[in-house]
């Protein structure tokens, strides 16, 4: 368990750093995949199994390839991508700085007497923690399940009103009116009376 | 497992908005352009069906409901009145603007009101979790409010500022929930607050959660130093989202402030009174000098709002219960003015023109002597200057401070608002004495006028005659 | 054995490395989102770890739901990054400066 642990970690820390190192955004949003798939494997190993199952599926599976969508849709110019970089460096490290004291803060909360944290006993083997959040969900959490139900219908309304639009001239096929037009409306017969031989 | 269902009564208003929120949204679909009317019609119906049903529910103690994620009490009743009113005299104020602008659309009123049930949401959680959700509810609605104008490159700009800063803002906001919930086991708000009001409470994994939680609540406000998006989404957004986003979502930050820091958290309220301290120093004096230098008027009444953040956040500070009544007062008096500023300024835009230069204020008084009477009302009131209600909101939250011993605060706070009265002098100059650029009287329909005076003359009744909202503020802390 | 703090610390590496990447990626508006995805997934972390030490499901549920906001929010930012690149041809942070003061 503990070499397993390590392992993940380690790899997880390491896709992190590449993510936001990375020069090519599209090397970012792989990184962040392997960054989603570890913390999925993790979750497996605190027993959160459905929740590890959702981050794969959901999130890798939906909103990493939206991300990786709009990346190649807008086509970034990598060479300007790379720019900059150095600039905000300092700033980067003061930052880094800032991470080692309060990483050392929070690392003291083993010392903060912390309640109801002991050893951690492994779940009956009859636990399903599927059932288990499924049960708390559409009892107690109802409310925020209706909530939720909200805000993703904000994001369609959003997401639609922001980004369709309908260009005038835009060339596209009717199949309907291809499939009911009669002889009548495409082909015109004149008769004409025969002009005379000048 | 015994579950009983919940009592849904309590939260008949937010389901009533729900509901007739998705009505429109279908009915939209089905109108022509010519007949967006029926939306505005329907918009204002719902408006006013949530205002009868919160207005009769005559809720008179707490009350928990949907397995304690929702609460209902006197102040929530308020301060959701409050939010209909200031959401239909958006709408009101809007309308021809939006006619002109091409941006008469119905998603302008259905994310609007989805933002407002998201503001109901926040001012009733009983839970982090509700808190949050409606927290994200009103924020999704408002970036895409400010994207909402999709040909300026501007509002775009704004929109993705917004964006950006907004979701790091919640991103902290949850690691300091995530941390209290380690610390106490518990994510409602009740549940919580029971378990400070026992524990030896400074320990240092509280502090740090409790610091993230203040940043998150200062973001929303839009208080110095995390109130770099506030200027630049004031000026991109079009001039009817600036309208809302200035007035209703503070209500909305006083409602999350309230509800996470005193019903959550009051019992730790010696470690966040000193992060409020120096969040509303620096929003009131960052606020009043550099409103100065401004020359967009949108960004002016930006750090206007800024420093008006500021004392919101003194009165709630104090951590007494006329501290809160009065930071409640503050926000009120606050929406009634920055509705009729942005009114007056959605008023003087025309077809494809802002009217957000300084400039456009020019000799107004030589145009339209009643327009510029009304924004030397507004204008007075928002620098504080008696009768307004500007005034007496700003003297009830020194009175609290100087309560609980902050005195040197008061007189910072008072120094600072006698230096922010300049920028907006400037503006009554402007109006009065300067030669006008251009002439005619601008064209507002008959409706827009009374309600711009109606808005002016609550600034000056409500000056007048404070007691009636003071009272009802003071009854619904006690 | 793997203890709590271990998650914990792990989780805020995550949350920093975050941060860190906000200030130093002033490249494109998309690795800034992809900065606030690793945010939120350390706070998941965090809510996980607790959950699971201190035998509470709401933890994980609170996550379940940070989840779909963050879904819901993603949609909303590309949309916007979408408006944005189409109006400007450009999502470099370093130009996004046409408002001053």
């Amino acid at each position: 368990m503990e070499i397993l642990f390590y392992v993940f970690a380690t790899v997880l820390v390491g896709a992190a750093i590449g993510v936001i190192t990375a020069r090519n955004p599209v090397h970012s949003v792989l990184y962040l995949v392997l960054a989603f798939f570890n913390s999925a494997v993790l979750w497996l190993l605190l027993e959160a199994e459905f929740l590890a199952i959702v981050l794969v599926l959901v999130y890798v599976g939906a909103v990493m390839v939206l991300f990786l969508f709009v990346v190649m849709m807008l086509d970034v110019n990598v060479e300007s991508v790379k720019s900059g970089f150095t600039r905000y460096a300092p700033v980067g490290v003061l930052v880094m700085v800032i991470i080692a004291v309060e990483l050392a803060q929070v690392i003291w909360v083993r010392h903060m007497g912390l309640r109801g944290v002991g050893e951690l006993t492994p779940m009956p083997a009859d636990y399903n923690n599927t059932r288990e959040l499924g049960l708390l969900l559409y009892t107690e959490y109802f409310y925020a399940f209706e909530l939720a139900a909200v805000i993703l219908l904000v994001a369609i309304v959003a997401a639609i009103s922001l980004t369709m639009r309908r260009r005038p001239g835009l060339k596209a096929q009717d199949i309907a009116r291809q499939v009911g037009v009669r002889r009548e409306d495409r082909v015109k017969l004149v008769k004409m009376d025969a002009e005379e031989r000048q | 497992m015994n579950f009983v269902s919940p009592d849904l009564s309590p939260a008949f208003a937010e389901m009533f908005v729900l509901g007739m929120t998705c009505l429109v949204l279908v009915v939209d679909v089905y109108l022509k352009d010519s007949q967006r009317g029926i939306t505005y019609v329907l918009s204002m119906l719902t408006l006013l069906g949530a205002a009868a049903i919160t207005a009769t529910s005559g809720v008179v103690a707490r009350e928990l409901t949907f397995s304690g994620h929702f609460v209902s009490d006197p102040m929530g009743d308020v301060l959701k009145l409050v939010v209909y009113a200031t959401t239909a005299v958006v709408f009101m104020y809007s309308r021809d603007y939006l006619r002109k602008n091409d941006l008469f659309k119905g998603e302008f009123f259905m994310l609007a009101l989805f933002a407002m049930l998201g503001i109901m949401v926040m001012i009733s959680a009983g839970s982090m979790l509700s808190l949050y959700l409606g927290l994200e509810l009103l924020s999704l609605s408002m970036y895409a409010l400010v994207a909402f104008q999709r040909d300026s490159a501007q509002a775009a700009e704004a929109a993705m500022k917004y964006f950006v800063l907004g979701a790091i803002a919640s991103g902290c906001l949850l690691y300091g929930i995530s941390l209290l919930y380690g610390m106490t086991g518990t994510i409602s708000l009740s549940g919580v607050s029971a378990i400070f009001s026992s524990a030896d409470q400074f320990n240092i994994p509280v502090l740090f959660g409790l610091s993230f939680v203040v940043v998150g609540v200062a973001f929303k406000f839009g208080a110095v130093p995390f109130h770099a998006w506030v200027p630049d989404v004031y000026q991109g957004a079009p001039a009817a989202v600036t309208l809302f986003i200035a007035s209703a979502p503070k209500i909305a930050a006083f409602a999350l402030a309230i509800r996470l820091l005193v019903d959550g958290l009051g019992d730790l309220q010696g470690g966040w009174q000193d992060m409020l301290v120096a969040l509303s120093v620096l929003s009131i004096i960052i606020g009043n000098l550099v409103a100065i230098v401004q020359t967009n008027i949108k960004r002016m009444l930006a750090y206007s709002t800024i420093s008006h953040v500021g004392f919101i956040l003194l009165g709630i500070l104090t951590g007494s219960q006329e501290g809160y009544a009065a930071a409640m007062y503050y926000a009120i008096a606050y929406v009634v003015m920055t509705t009729g500023a942005f009114g007056l300024i959605i008023i003087l835009s025309r077809k494809g023109y802002e009217a957000e230069h300084l400039d456009d204020f020019k000799g107004l008084n030589s145009r339209s002597p009643w327009l510029a009477g009304m924004m030397l009302m507004l204008v007075f009131s928002m620098a504080g200057i008696p009768p307004f209600v500007g005034f007496y909101a700003k003297l009830t939250v020194l009175m609290g401070l100087v309560e609980v011993g902050l005195t040197w605060l008061a007189v910072l706070a008072l120094v600072f608002s006698v230096v922010g009265a300049f920028y907006y002098l400037r503006v009554v100059k402007l109006m009065y004495f300067d030669e006008a650029r251009e002439t005619g009287e601008p064209e507002a329909a008959l409706d827009i006028r009374v309600l711009l005076s109606a808005n002016a003359a609550l600034v000056l009744l409500l000056g007048l005659f404070p007691d009636g909202l003071m009272s009802l503020c003071i009854k619904v802390f006690q | 054995m793997i203890g709590l703090s271990h998650y914990l610390t792990l989780s805020a590496i995550l949350f920093l490395l975050g941060v860190t990447g906000i200030f130093i990626n002033r490249r494109n508006v998309i690795l800034l989102l992809m900065c606030i995805e690793l945010m939120l997934l350390a706070v998941n972390f965090n809510f996980v770890a607790f959950s699971r030490f201190l035998n509470n499901l709401d933890g994980q549920i609170f996550v379940f739901f940070i989840l779909t906001v963050a879904a819901a929010e993603a949609a909303i930012g590309l949309a916007i990054l979408v408006v944005l690149f189409r109006s400007k041809n450009s999502i470099n942070v370093d130009e996004l400066d046409s408002m001053k003061g």
